[in-house]
């Protein structure tokens, strides 16, 4: 089928590996995302808190700039599980503000000119696109939560005394779980939205509704019926008890208003309905062709 | 030869109710045209043995892969031109096939290529770089096209192509659609409810009505069968003419004002006709060589009652 012949002809040559192949939505979504300016604006100032906080182990692990810089009080410089409690929910919540902006076009964009038939009429399965579009947030939401936490905690390995990194080695593993739940509840809420709410601002303003009208009829549950289960409807309460728990916090640095007695397991159970919820959506609108009852 | 669509008492229900009862036939041609009038069924069947639809009785098989347990390695052979809109609107239409392409398992150099290369091909070559959404309805259809046909399938499905299309878009779509046809080694599955394009395009057609078999029909054969159908308006015609013509092997049926019907066999060719006729000063004003067109066939179908499943 070269141009110059203008005759149709089949194809003969390599395929790709099926796995691989959902990697391919993947890669033509950043590339669409990467054109627009505000969202390269929005990934930079979600990074922003983590240089600082490099800053910040910097200056916590040098006696000479602390020198310097005149500061006296050493105990504020301490670098320990608070410390990461706190950059983990600083990243969250940018990671919240990338997932409103980027995963409500995912899949709209598809379904509002029919195009899943075209992908679904392929050797290329629901699962894999929704694969392949998880992965664009899985990705991304990664670039701002435990990748730049792991290597915060690299940066301070390499800084702090001999040992402090084989006893604070346990803290990769709550890093790196947190943020994995967090991330798949984000990404399959937001993909769940994109594939029911074809607007993008319509969509993005549904994020933040699933996210404060639950919390907030909780709170209300609570104090109607004079208990704190209510609060298994905050996702980001959820999300920091988990997150206390993980990293063995023993001051209860979060535990403001008195309500972790939820246990971490009740709190793990309610993101993770969040996600079954999100995929059962999925799986109703996610479809070659509607089928009209009756 | 493994024919290109077999079906076994298929049954597909949709939302509760019952859409396609118990099809059965197997069509073996290169180029099938599906037809039917709206709500026959044709789009539902396209969408079972594409796999959108599990069958709840009964399966569907192309080119010998069951549609519902083989379903990817099917599709895998597939290029689909869904009927309705179907692209990403701020995609150039090159990038867009080329998107495509590579979901279908071409590496990213080579579905490039393909997809200039299709673009060019389906006419579309100076507005490859355009974002599809700003196409006009002709264009996106030729887009459809292009992405259906970049990936190299060996079937090529394509629901109702022409809707939409002026005369001349339309005429241009069926020239590609039969040159494709005719390019190499893929097949043609094509529905519609326009007749000319399934008569223009295909050797084969399944006529569809309230979701059974109204009917299955060779074209290639019918054609074959009804060249030797010729209705003669002649002068000076006697009965030693259609003697003569009986004695060559004819049937021969004589009306008024000259008027003859003549079956012939195949072994006999028009110009014995004309030899017949000058021999015995038998003026012929007027030769129809009438066969059954598709629109025949079809009307009979639809009138047909009951349940249909034989060929015409």
């Amino acid at each position: 089928m070269a141009v110059y012949k203008r005759r149709y002809n089949s194809y003969t040559g390599s395929l790709t590996p099926a796995w691989s192949r959902f990697f391919v939505l993947t890669r033509f979504a950043f590339v669409d995302l990467f054109k627009s300016r505000f969202f390269v604006l929005l990934l930079i100032l979600c990074i922003v808190p983590c240089l600082l906080s490099a800053g910040y182990i910097f200056v916590a692990n040098n006696k000479t700039v602390q020198l310097l810089m005149q500061l006296r009080s050493v105990d504020f410089f301490v670098v320990e599980n608070q410390y990461f409690i706190v950059i983990m929910i600083v990243q969250a919540e940018a990671a919240f503000l990338l997932n409103c902006w980027v995963g409500p076009v995912l899949i709209a964009g598809d379904l509002t000119n029919g195009a899943l038939p075209l992908f679904l009429s392929r050797p290329f399965s629901r699962a894999d696109y929704v694969l392949g579009k998880l992965a664009v947030l899985g990705l991304l939401l990664s670039a701002v939560t435990w990748i730049p936490c792991l290597l915060l905690f690299s940066l301070q390995s390499g800084l702090a005394h001999d040992g402090w990194i084989w006893s604070h080695l346990w803290m990769i593993l709550p890093i790196v779980l947190c943020s994995a739940i967090w991330i798949l509840m984000l990404s399959l809420l937001s993909l769940a939205v994109s594939a029911w709410v074809k607007l993008r601002i319509v969509a993005t303003g549904v994020i933040f509704i699933t996210f404060f009208i639950p919390a907030g009829l909780g709170e209300m549950f609570n104090h109607i019926m004079g208990t704190y289960w209510g609060a298994l409807l905050n996702f980001s309460f959820m999300f920091r008890i988990i997150l206390e728990r993980g990293f063995r916090d023993p001051y209860r640095l979060l535990d403001l208003r008195g309500r972790n007695e939820i246990p971490v397991a009740a709190a793990w159970s309610a993101l993770i309905v969040v996600c079954l919820l999100s995929l059962v959506i999925l799986n109703a609108r996610l479809r070659a062709r509607e089928t009209v009852r009756g | 030869m493994t024919p290109t669509i077999e079906l076994d008492g298929l049954e597909v229900q949709l939302g509760g109710r019952t859409i396609l009862h118990g099809l059965t036939g197997v069509l073996k041609s290169r180029a099938i045209g599906l037809l039917g009038p709206n709500g026959a069924g044709k789009s539902t069947l396209i969408n079972t043995l594409l796999g959108f639809h599990a069958p709840s009785r009964g399966s569907a098989r192309m080119l010998g892969l069951d549609s519902h347990s083989s379903g990817k390695a099917l599709r895998s052979l597939v290029g689909y031109m869904p009927e309705n809109d179907a692209f990403i609107s701020k995609m150039s239409g090159v990038r867009f096939v080329r998107y495509m392409a590579e979901i279908s398992g071409l590496p990213s150099e080579q579905a490039m290529e393909r997809a200039h290369e299709a673009f060019v091909y389906v006419g579309l070559g100076e507005a490859r770089y355009r974002p599809v959404g700003t196409y006009s309805l002709g264009m996106k259809q030729l887009a459809k096209l292009a992405q259906a046909i970049a990936h190299g399938p060996k079937v090529l499905i394509l629901d109702e192509p022409t809707n939409g299309m002026d005369p001349p878009a339309r005429k241009r779509l069926i020239e590609l659609i039969r040159e494709i046809r005719e390019a190499g080694d893929i097949c043609l599955l094509l529905s519609s409810h326009l007749l000319r394009d399934v008569e223009e395009t295909c050797d084969e057609v399944l006529i569809l009505r309230n979701g059974k078999i109204a009917s299955i029909c060779n074209l290639v054969e019918e054609r074959r069968a009804n060249r030797k159908f010729l209705e003669l308006e002649t002068i000076g015609a006697e009965a030693s003419f259609t003697s003569a013509l009986e004695s060559i092997g004819c049937e021969c049926a004589v009306f008024s004002s000259g008027r003859i019907k003549i079956v012939m066999p195949d072994s006999v060719e028009i110009r014995e006709v004309f030899k017949v006729a000058a021999d015995r000063g038998v003026q012929i004003r007027r030769m129809n060589h009438r066969r059954d067109s598709l629109e025949d066939i079809f009307l009979n179908a639809m009138e047909q009652t009951g349940v249909a499943d034989g060929r015409l």
